[in-house]
């Protein structure tokens, strides 16, 4: 009996030891499925066909069950009696389709084609093997994209430091010459800076690099400060890197040199109170007066605060990634115990409205489809924080991948902002959606979805 | 007072960005052609007088002239996007000094009261070309007074600069006269606007910007335009200016700090503050610059073991004084082998 518990002992420890803890990175957990078939598949992946479930061979319906993840609690209530349909009709002469929606507006002080940001992704293996044919296709339609900290410290900021990572302004470098060449002249360029950089001061570095100058000028950047990301609220950037390379960054960085090749970078979380915060954007403003200024945090308990001093200081944009947001690197116990999930962010964007706040809003964390970007949209968000879906894109198949990712999402969130009878993302309201959780619905002020046959809302 | 004639030509100049630039390039990059034109001739002459003057003026009031560094683990952080030089100094990372700004203080803990006439590095912003007032690399007479405090350092600011307009006057009168450069003597103390106040006068005359900003140049400028003498904008919020400047005690927000500007469209004289001595304060400070305390050390250690090290001072940039006495157009004018940003080669 004892062989056969200590068998299953040693099995399960071999399956750990190749596996890891696959908690985090769980098919079952994460909709991988569903980032794989629109990186595959592009504007058709807003049906759910493939090759053997195709039109004709299946019947569809909806699942019964919400899922719980994202803002799965949310609904979107399409009205029947669609006054803006007719205004629209009036303008095109014709009964309006979901084509005619208008994506386009500003998000942190950029015209965007549509209301998504590439979320900052930083030094991680993973970030540098996707960062030029993520920064291609989002420069291409038109969307933010945002450069992670410690990437030009870590893997060099014109020059690449190591032959397989691609340098700071390599990222850069693609992303704002795609953008003339190929682009529609929308988007715009965050830069995060560490503590770390900011020993080789790099937002001075890039507000006096000639080659970036011009995009300066035209108002196509922005520097982000960053208090936290959703993983790992309150801890900063971790990446592992070989033996080697570790030790030159050993008087910048708190490195855990474990035995064997690898060690452990770890960026430290920086510190900020209210007035820390609230000088740094001014300072910010001070010295670099010709690019927009965002705010980054994690799913923290003092959010709106964080919201409303950035606001008063002028910041371009405040962004709240949530626990639910992806990460190359976050410990165990972040990611098990940590913050609040996309919900909660979301329902501090929609509390930050009610206050008056006005400053812009992005929201992360596990949002990826048109359906949860317009319930963002309708709470208030002024855009959706996205970056492993394009990663995991990128993987599969390069640009295409991110481009057809990209798609999918537009295609989508005109369908649903067109369902609900409006034709330009802006117009979409709290009153398209309906909440399941009563408590929730209570808490804010939102329609309970079964009060729906009960109220004339 | 309107804006100075040379103020409204460079503003021409800069009509037309593309042909400006290439007026630069041209100017900088054979630029001992023009050193030995009798305009340039004398503009440096002056500048030598300039220098000769505040040192007869400081040296009769016992402060002690020291050598300044050139370069460092750190400079300072508190300049405009403006990026620092760097070196490899034996496999550390040194910065060529952007100001001597830390080092000040630490020669005013020995010898009480000091300047230095040190050389500074600052890789600006690439439109900073179009400012009028920024070299890439250019002098400032740094002065350090130790126990001091903000109305003093004002107080010298005025005497000094005041000094120096008499004794060129005296010395070069007639040969500014001859250049178009008509001068005239100012009587501290000037003019003293808190930042609110000037704030206040900038919105009046449609300048509007952010309270809580660093005036923008634009609004400046205009400021300038309205005076006919130098002015004194004192007390500047906090956020606005380098960490080393004091957040008064009593009154949250509000820097011990002042710049002195020219009339006329010149812009900034001076710059400097009551400096902060509280390591704890320096900590909070330096985390407003988005900057790790660690990369400090040095200068956090010395607060700490000459604890309180109470000083204060200000810097006047010596290419910006011989461009305003000489009514020149730009500092690029006001000095030999002049360096801008981004226009290279050059001598």
């Amino acid at each position: 009996m004892l062989f056969l518990s200590k068998l299953y002992l040693m099995l399960k420890a071999l399956r750990v030891a190749i596996m890891g803890l696959d908690e985090f990175s769980d098919p079952h957990d994460y909709p991988l499925d569903d980032v794989i078939h629109r990186a595959l598949r592009g504007r058709e992946a807003v049906y759910p066909f493939g090759i053997f479930y195709r039109y004709g061979a299946v019947t569809l319906g909806s699942r019964s069950t919400i899922r719980n993840w994202g803002l799965g609690t949310l609904f979107l209530v399409p009205p029947a009696f669609v006054p803006g349909r007719l205004k629209k009709a009036s303008e095109v002469f014709r009964e309006p389709i979901y084509t005619d929606v208008d994506l386009s507006t500003e998000v942190g002080g950029f015209k965007v084609a549509m209301p998504l940001v590439v979320g900052s992704m930083g030094s991680t293996a993973i970030a540098g093997k996707t960062a030029i044919p993520i920064a291609k296709a989002a420069a291409r339609h038109g969307i933010v994209m945002s450069i992670g900290e410690n990437v030009a410290t870590v893997r060099g900021y014109e020059k690449r430091y190591n032959r397989t990572h691609p340098s700071w302004k390599e990222r850069a470098m693609a992303y704002l010459e795609e953008l003339d060449s190929r682009g529609q002249g929308l988007g715009g360029l965050i830069v995060q800076q560490s503590v770390e950089d900011a020993y080789n001061e790099l937002w001075n570095r890039v507000y006096t690099d000639k080659d970036i100058d011009q995009y300066i000028d035209r108002g196509l950047l922005g520097f982000e400060i960053k208090i936290g990301q959703g993983a790992k609220p309150g801890l900063g950037g971790i990446i592992k890197l070989p033996r080697e390379e570790a030790e030159k960054l050993t008087r910048k960085y708190n490195i855990d040199f474990f035995e064997g090749r690898n060690a452990i970078r770890y960026s430290v979380p920086s510190t900020y109170t209210e007035n820390i915060l609230r000088s740094l954007i001014r300072n910010m403003r001070t010295q670099y007066p010709r690019v927009r200024i965002w705010v980054k945090i994690g799913p923290y308990r003092d959010v709106i605060k964080v919201i409303s001093i950035a606001a008063e200081e002028g910041a371009d944009a405040v962004v709240i990634d949530s626990r639910e947001g992806g990460t190359g690197m976050a410990p165990t116990v972040s990611m098990r115990h940590f913050g609040y999930t996309t919900l909660t962010a979301a329902l501090a964007i929609f509390e930050a409205r009610k206050r008056g706040i006005t400053v812009d809003m992005l929201l992360g964390g596990r949002v990826y489809d048109g359906g949860d970007v317009v319930k963002a949209v309708a709470l208030g968000a002024s855009g959706i924080y996205l970056a492993r879906p394009l990663v995991l894109s990128a993987l599969i198949r390069g640009e295409k991948g991110v481009a057809n990712l990209l798609e999918s999402i537009s295609v989508e969130t005109k369908m649903a902002v067109s369902a609900l009878g409006k034709y330009h993302i802006k117009e979409v309201t709290p009153d398209d959606i309906a909440v399941s959780d009563h408590h929730v619905a209570k808490l804010y002020g939102l329609r309970y979805i079964h009060e729906i046959p009960i109220s004339d809302r | 007072m309107p804006l100075h004639r040379a103020i409204k030509e460079l503003e021409d100049m800069i009509g037309d960005k593309e042909k400006y630039r290439e007026e630069l390039r041209d100017f900088l990059s054979k630029s001992w052609r023009w050193a030995k034109e009798p305009k340039y001739r004398l503009i440096f002459k002056i500048q030598a007088s300039a220098l000769r003057a505040a040192r007869e003026f400081l040296d009769s009031r016992g402060f002690v002239e020291v050598l300044s560094p050139i370069i460092g683990p750190v400079s300072d952080p508190g300049i405009r996007g403006a990026k620092q030089a760097v070196i490899d100094y034996y496999g550390h990372e040194y910065k060529v000094m952007s100001s001597a700004i830390l080092y000040k203080q630490y020669m005013a803990a020995s010898l009480g009261n000091i300047y230095m006439v040190s050389p500074n590095i600052r890789l600006e912003p690439i439109d900073s070309i179009y400012t009028g007032r920024h070299l890439a690399e250019f002098y400032q007479l740094d002065i350090e007074m130790f126990g001091a405090d903000l109305w003093k350092a004002v107080t010298l600011s005025e005497e000094l600069v005041s000094y120096m307009v008499k004794y060129i006057m005296d010395v070069h009168g007639a040969e500014l006269e001859k250049l178009g450069r008509e001068l005239h003597e100012y009587k501290p103390p000037f003019p003293r606007y808190s930042y609110k106040e000037a704030h206040a006068m900038s919105e009046e005359i449609g300048c509007r910007f952010k309270y809580g900003v660093e005036i923008p140049w634009r609004c400046e400028k205009e400021l300038s335009a309205m005076h006919d003498t130098p002015f004194i904008i004192y007390e500047y919020p906090r956020g606005s200016r380098g960490f080393y400047d004091m957040e008064d005690p009593h009154r949250p927000n509000i820097l011990l700090d002042f710049d002195m500007i020219y009339p006329e469209g010149f812009g900034e004289a001076v710059s400097g503050a009551q400096r902060e001595y509280e390591p704890a304060k320096l900590v909070e400070r330096i985390r407003e610059g988005g900057e790790d305390p660690a990369k400090y050390k040095w200068f956090l250690e010395m607060a700490r073991d000459l604890y309180p090290l109470m000083t204060a001072g200000f810097g006047l940039g010596i290419e910006r004084f011989t461009r305003f006495i000489c009514g020149l157009r730009a500092v690029w004018e006001a000095r030999p082998y002049p360096k801008l940003p981004g226009i290279a080669p050059t001598p």
